[in-house]
């Protein structure tokens, strides 16, 4: 069984039908990058594998779980399934160490000690073991997208999303957190990133995705999807962007 | 008739002020209290109690709070419910604190981005962990300042319960009026401490303000 299944999924704003029957089977340890125009629903069908978003007709099932936006069901699945975001949602009012605490610490019932060194050694993971007691508008953003990285690590998830998460970075920032995420990768956790990162996407996922209007238009090894593209679409995007 | 010297007419106002400051600071007390619940029942995605919030809201605000006075003091007690003038008071006070604070909140909460949110659901945590540990801590800062400025209006309003006969600061003050002939003298003392009451509320309002505006 695929540690992420989307089947058949319909969402609507409305009257605008944004997704329009996905389907994806995701493996365990497997990278997958979804590369897309803005508006080609890719965010939307991130968001609605975690709960963020409801979806009107099909299913998704990640880690045997069922996904809803039931609140009950968005608890159970945060164990499972961690989120990175395109503008970092940081707690501002928390030091590093308390926005990675929080959590396992509520939610995961850990001890203060036992989610204490949880969290160092997450930070330590990302680089920054020296920021533990620093507030966030210390950090530059590449930091604060670690930090938001280190957050999500420490409920130990098997699935990390990442949305766009180098989209709100300088330039000379963004290579920092995908230098992260890429060891991330190569310790085996599943990762599904909507990216704009082409390069990151061809040398680092197993499997891209291209989703248009609102569908997988294509997808395959990064090889094929930027090489051969087979639809006139993934041509002129691929075109567009490398 | 007795006479009245100055220091009796200031001695009898300040021990009048005493009940004031009670009276502001029980319907501080309840209004945060009631306006915390309803902030809760607000945010709740429950279509039914957010309706009630709102209604609640626009009835007390949109009605003189010496109406809500009346309606406390002489409605409760046609039905046979014998309400004490400090009752209905610090209960109509309580009632329409609450229903601005719930305003101003709003405001405050609103201003949040839409990401703490999404980040506090996605780590797990339930709506009312949220509410404590991401949203409150970072919305009471920015809600200090005008709630204390709204504080200065719940004082001025203490004034309404002389008018159901409670004896606090302005009813003192007519009360002595009736006594001594000079309104001029006694109500620029009542103006004066309402003043003395009020200024350090208004100021205190103005530098969290600044203090949180230079903070950004």
């Amino acid at each position: 069984m695929p540690l992420v299944k989307i089947n058949d999924v319909h969402k609507y704003y409305g009257d605008l039908h944004v997704l329009k029957g996905v389907n994806l089977s995701i493996k365990q340890g497997e990278v997958i990058c979804i590369i897309g125009r803005s508006g080609s629903g890719k965010s939307t069908l991130l968001r609605c594998m975690n709960g963020l978003e409801d979806y009107q007709k099909g299913g998704i099932t990640v880690d045997y779980k069922e996904v809803t936006t039931e609140d009950i069901q968005v608890k159970a699945l945060a164990k499972s399934v961690g989120m990175i975001f395109q503008n970092f949602n940081l707690f501002p009012h928390l030091t590093v160490g308390q926005n990675i605490m929080l959590a396992p610490t509520i939610v995961l019932k850990q001890s203060t000690e036992e989610a204490r060194v949880v969290a160092k050694k997450m930070l330590t993971k990302v680089g920054l073991a020296d920021k533990f007691d620093s507030y966030p508008e210390q950090l530059s953003g590449g930091q604060q997208q670690r930090v938001a990285i280190a957050r999500a690590l420490a409920m130990s998830p098997k699935v990390l999303l990442c949305d766009e998460i180098t989209s709100a970075l300088d330039p000379e920032l963004v290579g920092e957190v995908l230098k992260v995420v890429e060891q991330l990768a190569e310790e085996g956790i599943t990762l599904i990133l909507v990216t704009h990162e082409m390069n990151f996407a061809r040398d680092v996922s197993d499997r891209v995705v291209f989703m248009n209007q609102g569908k997988i238009w294509e997808e395959g090894p990064p090889k094929d999807i930027f090489e051969k593209p087979q639809t006139e679409e993934l041509k002129l995007f691929v075109n567009s962007v490398l | 008739m007795i006479e009245f010297s100055n220091i009796d007419i200031i001695r009898n106002l300040l021990i009048a002020t005493q009940w004031t400051i009670l009276l502001s600071l029980a319907a501080f007390a309840g209004g945060i209290t009631v306006a915390l619940l309803l902030t809760a029942a607000r945010l709740n995605k429950t279509p039914l109690l957010s309706i009630f919030v709102r209604i609640y809201v626009e009835v007390f605000q949109g009605t003189p709070l010496l109406m809500q006075m009346f309606l406390c003091f002489f409605g409760l007690s046609m039905i046979s419910i014998e309400i004490s003038a400090w009752n209905a008071a610090a209960l109509s006070l309580t009632l329409f604190t609450s229903a601005f604070l719930v305003e101003i909140w709003r405001g405050c909460i609103d201003t949040l981005p839409k990401g703490q949110w999404e980040a506090s659901r996605c780590l797990g945590l339930s709506f009312l962990q949220t509410l404590r540990y991401i949203i409150l801590p970072q919305a009471i800062k920015t809600a200090l300042a005008p709630s204390i400025g709204f504080s200065v209006q719940v004082v001025k309003g203490t004034a309404l319960a002389s008018v159901i006969g409670f004896v606090e600061l302005t009813k003192a003050g007519s009360m002595l009026n009736n006594a001594t002939f000079e309104p001029f003298k006694v109500f620029t003392f009542v103006a004066i401490i309402y003043f003395i009451l009020c200024y350090p509320l208004s100021w205190t309002s103005k530098f969290l303000e600044k203090k949180f505006n230079a903070s950004r």
